[in-house]
């Protein structure tokens, strides 16, 4: 009994601090307060999956949700101009106003969440119905990659689209002055770097091994793998010209290419698009997972280096040693 | 009270403020967090109303549902930073023209 | 017999995905392969149809898993007319934007839009209100990026604003998808329409998922970021934007509407009346707006939220015809807004901006784009014989036998407003001017001005052909009670 008091104590302060936590953020004066704030945000709304059972979830909160999310957010913020970050606040009439509507908003749905069954399986008894048949163990995966792998295969979509689309705003990256080849490297993080990478690389593919019978899977590994190339930016290594071209694309676009595949290899045995063998299931969703892995860590790192690479026929200066040809 | 109803009130309170913060705040990047904690208070109640199982293993529905989410998100996040750069490159502020000041 | 197998209703979705891939990796050829992946989509669309009109509904089980657990596709009526107004207004916008893209623009647009086409096709058949989230999605992020391609100070705040929006109305919606989930265990939508009561949860459920989809449809007054974004797009992506983007949250809207809200007959009148007061509103305010514009592009996109308060006189009806009456609109709107902003193209092209006063002596040197802009107003005033009229006729019947005979005024008072800011655009357009400045080259490829006239021509021939779409609104009976 006391057991259970004490969780539910703990689970009180920590649903008080993300509510705290999200209102610091919003009404920081400082925008770099406010994105602080807001991966420390990310990082207990991890806790709280925790805390829900969710070990899945949690892995992809604290990897994209705050990890990644928190480092566009700054490597955003930076390149903002200094002078405009304060805000003026709107009256308080319209505050108030707002406010008030948005109270009334919180006591229905709370009367709509509260009124809601006690207890409930929903799908849980169908997905544990059919994951022998699913090819893995752990039902996160079974339900993304083999139930409802066509929303996963649309949502690889979803993370290139959102690249096309950085990519054609923010213009192709030796025209801007932002990113020297600098002579000085910070001996830390030059340190840091070495030793992290490979361990993060090492890490993303255990993640993706182990996601098959425990927590973790593509997204995961790939965030992690995406973690290991923010690094490597953040240290002034660029992938070699000759690679930024084609060959980035191949690789970014090798996830979905790999999922429509290996969607379509039973199509011609009369199976539906994404039906696997159950004989077969647990090796396809393994090789799927990892071109995904491979495609999303790509792609994550990309959104966060933000500009398109050059490639050797797009610019004047040699883009390996910063000559001018 | 469990703690699937206690985080799926919790989850509505950030869904409230994370619109608020949205209608409110005129900065671009505040309302990219606004939108992310929105976003964030959706999913809570996602998942926390799947924890409403007791001992047994949670429905994993919901939580593939999240994590597609979670996905969208920082996707949808990224262009948005990117369209806000653009927005301060081209009018001098991080604001909508509604919102500039005078 | 490959015309014979189930797959087609996927290949319509993974062709255009395969087409956008194989653009963002060859570009040195990149128009070809896009214009070859059009085809092949409009071929697939074609043979999708030939199967559904002849053998009828389709179903399709994604992974072989049956709803509650998989996700399943479903291929109505409804959905085949909304699937071939998307080929054919995709198929014509490409064939346009291929002459109207140059340069590096193009490694951007080819990508983007096939992407976009095939999340359209996605989302017409579906039947997972979660999988609409992700399809949701995938054309957010597309249409913003295709916005902001113009690039300059409008398009790009237009695309934020528009990002915004959007991004708000997905996490209504998707409130409305976990509690959805959360009271009746699935998020199919016919699993639903059987689970789905009439408690005060689920009046909130249909208010947020209403209020997010009504945000991205664009109904007044949630239509502020519509003009800005639809008018500084690059004219293929207005295009899309007004025929086909605005449609696909209109459509899941629908869709909940017929078959997941569980709308008792009074509930029915009373929310209907609603929707039906805000498209009243959306017309007489679209229309006055539209008639103000001093520029061209501005004005069809006023027009078009004018037109999108058409697509909401029928839910107060609730009768079979409204809802027929509401699918021609969608037909016959697409197309004529297709071909109406492809005349802006043109004209802006030519002339070098689209200010309306300085359109004189227009008709003569743009004749083909002129009467295109002349044809589609027709339709979009509700002039015979066109698809426009069709649609205007059917919900004049249906509001006159549901006794509300009021929505008619609407309609009527519409159709002038349409008319009085169509004839100012022609009357410039005609004015000779008798100057002797040097004749304007006329700047634009041929098939540019053809795709025009083509579209506007086909919104005359949906006047001709209504019992034959008529009859295929009929199957699998999407606007009866449930579905079959």
């Amino acid at each position: 009994m006391e057991e259970i008091n004490v969780l539910l104590l703990f689970d009180v302060v920590l649903g008080l601090t993300l509510v705290w936590l999200a209102w610091q953020t919003l009404s920081s004066l400082d925008l770099f307060r406010a994105i602080v704030l807001f991966i420390a945000f990310g990082l207990l709304m991890a806790l709280a999956w925790v805390r829900l059972d969710a070990p899945d979830v949690a892995l992809a909160e604290a990897t994209i949700g705050a990890g990644l999310t928190g480092a566009l957010l700054l490597s955003a913020l930076a390149q903002l101009s200094a002078s405009q970050k304060n805000e003026t606040k709107p009256s308080l009439f319209i505050r108030l106003t707002l406010g008030v509507l948005l109270f009334f908003l919180v006591i229905a749905l709370a009367y709509t969440v509260l009124s809601l069954p006690t207890k409930a399986v929903g799908l849980s008894v169908e997905v544990a119905k059919n994951i022998e048949l699913s090819g893995v163990s752990n039902p996160v995966t079974a339900v993304l990659l083999n139930y409802r792998s066509y929303d996963t295969l649309l949502e690889l979509g979803v993370l290139l689209l959102a690249l096309l689309g950085v990519w054609s705003l923010g213009g192709v990256s030796t025209n801007k002055s932002s990113f020297p080849k600098s002579s000085f490297v910070n001996p830390v993080l030059d340190l840091v770097t070495r030793l992290l990478v490979p361990i993060f690389i090492l890490f993303s593919g255990y993640l993706l091994w182990v996601g098959a019978f425990a927590p973790g899977g593509a997204f995961q590994a790939g965030a992690v793998l995406a973690a290991a190339g923010v690094l490597v930016f953040l240290s002034d290594w660029y992938l070699p010209s000759k690679y930024s071209g084609f060959a980035l694309r191949l690789v970014l676009v090798i996830g979905l290419v790999w999922f429509v595949s290996m969607g379509f290899s039973f199509v011609l045995l009369d199976n539906a698009f994404l039906e696997y063998p159950p004989e077969f299931a647990g090796g396809l969703i393994l090789l799927i997972e990892a071109a995904a892995t491979l495609s999303i860590g790509i792609s994550l790192a990309a959104l966060f280096l933000g500009r398109e690479p050059a490639t050797k026929s797009d610019s004047n200066i040699d883009i390996d040693t910063g000559v001018n040809k | 009270m469990t703690p699937a109803f206690l985080y799926a009130l919790v989850g509505i309170v950030l869904f409230s403020i994370g619109l608020y913060g949205l209608i409110l705040y005129k900065h671009l990047l505040r309302k990219i967090l606004a939108i992310n904690i929105l976003g964030s208070g959706v999913f809570l109640v996602m998942v926390a109303l799947a924890d409403r199982i007791g001992d047994a293993v949670p429905d994993a529905v919901p939580h593939a549902m999240v994590i597609t989410g979670i996905v969208v998100a920082v996707s949808a996040t990224a262009l948005a930073l990117a369209l806000m750069l653009r927005v301060n490159e081209e009018t001098g502020q991080a604001v909508l023209p509604e919102d500039r000041e005078a | 017999m490959l015309i014979d197998s189930p797959h087609w209703i996927i290949i319509i979705i993974l062709l255009p995905i395969l087409g956008s891939v194989v653009c963002f990796l060859w570009r040195e050829h990149i128009v070809k392969l896009a214009l070859a992946t059009a085809v092949g989509t409009v071929t697939s669309v074609g043979v999708l149809s030939w199967q559904v009109i002849t053998n009828g509904v389709q179903r399709y089980e994604l992974g072989a898993w049956s709803a509650p657990l998989g996700i399943e596709l479903y291929l109505d009526g409804l959905s085949l007319l909304m699937l071939l107004v998307t080929a054919i207004v995709g198929f014509a916008i490409s064939i346009y934007a291929s002459a109207y893209f140059k340069d590096d623009k193009t490694n951007i647009f080819w990508p983007l839009w096939l992407f976009l086409w095939s999340a359209l096709n996605a989302l017409f058949v579906s039947s997972d209100i979660f999988n609409l989230f992700v399809t949701l999605e995938i054309i957010g992020l597309s249409a913003v990026a295709l916005v902001a391609l113009s690039g300059g100070a409008n398009a790009i705040t237009a695309a934020m604003r528009y990002l915004l929006v959007s991004l708000l109305g997905s996490m209504l919606y998707l409130m409305g998808v976990a509690l959805l989930y959360h009271s009746y265990g699935t998020v199919d939508m016919v699993l639903l329409s059987l689970r789905t009561e009439m408690t005060p949860t689920m009046w909130l459920i249909m208010g947020l998922m209403t209020t997010g989809l009504l945000l991205k449809t664009a109904l007044f007054p949630l239509h502020f970021w519509l003009p800005p974004a639809h008018s500084s797009a690059p004219v293929p992506v207005s295009a899309v934007l007004s025929a086909l983007v605005v449609k696909a949250s209109f459509y899941i809207l629908w869709r909940l509407w017929i078959v997941v809200f569980p709308l008792a007959d009074h509930a029915q009148a009373n929310l209907g009346f609603i929707l039906g007061l805000l498209g009243s509103l959306a017309i007489v305010w679209g229309g006055f707006q539209a008639l103000r514009q001093t520029r061209l592009k501005l004005l069809i996109a006023y027009s078009t939220v004018m037109q999108i308060g058409y697509l909401f006189l029928a839910f107060p009806l609730a009768n079979v015809m409204g809802w027929k009456a509401t699918l021609y609109f969608i037909l016959a709107h697409a197309v004529a807004k297709t071909a109406m902003f492809m005349a802006a193209g043109n004209i802006l092209i030519h002339r070098g901006h689209d200010r309306i006063a300085d359109f004189y002596s227009m008709a003569q040197y743009l004749p083909l784009t002129i009467s295109a802009f002349a044809l589609s107003g027709i339709s979009l005033m509700g002039l015979p014989p066109s698809g426009g009229f069709i649609a205007k006729w059917l919900l004049l019947e249906a509001s006159i036998v549901s006794g509300q005979w009021w929505w008619g005024l609407v309609l009527i008072v519409g159709g002038l407003l349409t008319g009085a800011y169509v004839f100012k655009v022609l009357g410039y357009a005609f004015i000779q001017e008798d100057s002797s400045n040097e004749p304007y080259p006329i700047g634009i490829s041929k098939r540019m001005e053809w795709m025009a006239l083509g579209m506007a021509l086909l919104a005359i021939v949906l006047g001709f052909i209504a019992p034959f779409i008529l009859r295929i609104m009929d199957i699998g009976s999407p606007f009866a009670e449930v579905l079959s």
